[in-house]
């Protein structure tokens, strides 16, 4: 049912939610609902869908950042489920277990402190010494390709370009030796010849390492030459979920379908570009039933009254009533 | 970095900067002279003065040359420290104020401490606890507390602890018989150079209720500008990153939020050293201390004229050297304005 490399999950997400509170009301507002989602050890895994579908907010919730997000459900991580541990307790997983890199890594790096600081930090908090902290930081930059690091580890983040900053923040990720990597949208803030710079840095070193990747983008073309699977979020839930040449090949999801060809293609001479009609809905006005099917047109009745469930469709995951009427 | 001709060429071209800013005050002290109704020679010469007396300390402070020459001639004066002769004390009015100045000093340093302990452990837990309990009775407390007039908030405290509860003095320097002999002029100082524990004690005893009625109302600027910087910086960005690391919430707001926060702080809190001493004026005459405040409203109510300017004009002074020192702290703290300054390398 979880197409993965190995059998053994890494990350098991049963059921989570997330709900931010809203001003004044008591009842927050849900931005992930009652999705599952499994990681195997060493696998990458792409998470698209477009902004506000809840991929960053489903990122942040695996490493419990938000301070005022609820979280409900289970995240097993190697068998301990990250939503009963104590803050403290979850300190000790963020960095070391889990790690994440970011958006744009200039916002994302303490302007004051040096660069060499900010790489070391993950393992000063765990109580490794200076020298040592310092020598492990400046291996990381090395193998990151961070020319002349050891002279740079003094710098601040302002005296580096934007491919070498998101170096910086991959590299303060990677000391601490996570088993689990999650990318943010890493490449979104950067131009395009960084980019594929950082996305072949990425998929160097998670092969390298055997590190397990969640990359989270709503740019279609990035996922194929980097995931192995795929999951497509829409509106706060996991609409389809599976090997990316199989997704690719062979969407089940008409929202998927959509996507797929709302990607631009050299070898299509097209009049005018693919989008999908309309705009995805707020969490607070989705629609009844399926929350896709005011932009979908394969819509029938059943998808403006029941909600479908996510149910395996050959070797994949699939929300989507127009399959389950296949399979019945 | 060729670290040392930088900073040196830095302090040299802001030491520039102030010395304009001090050219311009005292052309504005002139003009203020210039302008004020009366006679100059005759405030100089005092009220019974003759008319033969008057002339001849016209003539003696050249008061009858053309007003461009007076001025050249005010501005070499200042140029050689001196500021005239106060008409009340017969003193040049620089060793009058050499006499005043160390206690307001003293209390002005005192008020600081007090100040910046107050206002910077509150600024950041009502930041960090923000919309609880805690920020809401500081926010409460700065606003209630801003907001008073600091002879009122002097008179209240001055009865409440010192006449009703008797913990502090109502006013004075030192307790009669208990005063070291003056030395510097500021009376803990002359207490720790003259070896007498119980003389200081006693001068912070005193000392106490002035430096906190001057603390509170400057704390509460403070406490809103480290507040608001903090809750900024608590939702940037890289503060996630931090968390995402591992590191712990104290870690988080001691090395990387407060530091991110401090500009406003420094800004405000160099502002503030100069405005303090312009609210000396106030303190030290509910209190009866002496220093530059008292001494500047003496001379206001006795129309003191040289004695007035010569403080205003060394007030502003005290306010460059502080906007000077602000300079150098921000630009110890953030290498981003190092750069800006002296032109960083970029990669």
């Amino acid at each position: 049912m979880f197409p993965s490399k190995t059998q053994k999950p890494l990350v098991e997400v049963r059921g989570l939610s997330v709900d931010m509170p809203l001003a004044g009301g008591k009842d927050g507002l849900r931005i992930v609902d009652n999705i599952d989602f499994s990681i195997a050890v060493g696998e990458r895994v792409a998470l698209v869908g477009e902004s506000g579908s809840g991929k960053s907010v489903t990122a942040r919730a695996v490493m419990r950042l938000d301070p005022v997000a609820r979280l409900s459900g289970k995240i097993d991580f190697e068998g301990r489920d990250l939503l009963t541990l104590s803050e403290k307790e979850m300190r000790h997983y963020r960095g070391s277990s889990i790690a994440m890199v970011f958006q744009d890594p200039m916002s994302f790096l303490d302007p004051l402190m040096t660069i060499g600081d900010q790489v070391a930090e993950t393992l000063r908090i765990r109580g490794i010494g200076r020298v040592e902290a310092r020598k492990r930081a400046l291996s990381v930059l090395d193998e990151l390709g961070v020319d002349r690091a050891a002279e740079r580890l003094g710098s601040y983040p302002h005296e580096f370009s934007g491919g070498m900053r998101q170096r910086v923040v991959l590299a303060m990720a990677l000391v601490g030796e996570p088993k689990l990597l999650i990318a943010d949208e890493p490449t979104t803030a950067l131009d395009v010849r960084v980019q594929d710079q950082v996305l072949d840095l990425l998929d160097d070193v998670s092969t390298r390492r055997g590190l397990a990747v969640l990359f989270i983008t709503h740019d279609l073309g990035v996922v194929a030459g980097f995931a192995e699977r795929v999951m497509v979020m829409y509106s706060g839930r996991i609409v389809e979920d599976g090997d990316v040449h199989a997704v690719f090949k062979d969407p089940k999801h008409p929202y998927t379908r959509g996507l797929i060809r709302a990607v631009p293609r050299i070898d299509q001479d097209l009049e005018e570009l693919y989008a999908i009609p309309g705009a995805p809905p707020a969490p607070m006005a989705r629609p009844a039933g399926c929350p896709f099917n005011p932009r979908c047109s394969d819509a029938f009745d059943r998808c403006r009254a029941e909600l479908p469930a996510v149910l395996p469709v050959t070797g994949e995951r699939v929300a989507c009533h127009l399959h389950d009427r296949k399979g019945a | 970095m060729t670290g040392l001709r930088v900073y040196s060429w830095f302090l040299l071209r802001r030491l520039g900067l102030a010395a304009l800013t001090l050219w311009g005050l005292a052309s504005l002290v002139f003009l203020m002279v210039k302008l004020m109704p009366g006679d100059e020679a005759q405030m100089a010469a005092g009220a019974d003065a003759s008319a033969v007396q008057i002339e001849a300390v016209r003539e003696r402070l050249g008061l009858d040359a053309p007003v461009i020459m007076q001025y050249l001639g005010f501005l070499g004066r200042i140029l050689r420290g001196d500021f005239g002769t106060s008409n009340v004390t017969l003193q040049p009015v620089l060793s009058d104020l050499s006499v005043v100045l160390p206690s307001t000093f003293e209390l002005v340093f005192f008020a600081m401490v007090i100040n910046l302990t107050l206002a910077i452990p509150t600024g950041i837990v009502a930041a960090y606890r923000s919309g609880r309990t805690f920020d809401t009775i500081c926010r409460i407390a700065a606003v209630t507390l801003g907001g008073m007039p600091a002879f009122w908030l002097a008179l209240v405290l001055q009865y409440v602890l010192g006449s009703l509860w008797r913990v502090v003095p109502i006013s004075g320097q030192a307790s009669f018989g208990m005063a070291a002999p003056v030395v510097t002029g500021a009376p803990t100082l002359d207490a720790v150079v003259a070896g007498n524990g119980a003389a200081f004690i006693d001068a912070l005893h005193h000392l106490i209720l002035p430096a906190a009625v001057l603390a509170i109302l400057f704390s509460t600027q403070i406490f809103r500008a480290l507040r608001t910087g903090l809750l900024g910086v608590l939702k940037s960005d890289f503060i996630m990153a931090v968390r995402a690391k591992g590191a712990s919430s104290s870690r988080m707001l001691v090395r990387h939020a407060l530091p991110n926060s401090l500009n406003p702080v420094l800004t405000l809190s160099g502002t503030q050293a100069g405005a303090m001493i312009g609210s000396a004026v106030l303190v030290e005459t509910v209190f009866a201390r002496k220093g530059i405040g008292a001494y500047m409203f003496n001379a206001v109510a006795q129309k003191d004229t040289f004695a007035v300017l010569g403080s205003v004009m060394f007030i502003g002074a005290v306010v460059c050297i502080m906007n000077l020192l602000v300079d150098i702290a921000q630009l110890l703290v953030d290498p981003r304005i190092r750069s800006a300054q002296f032109g960083g390398s970029r990669a």
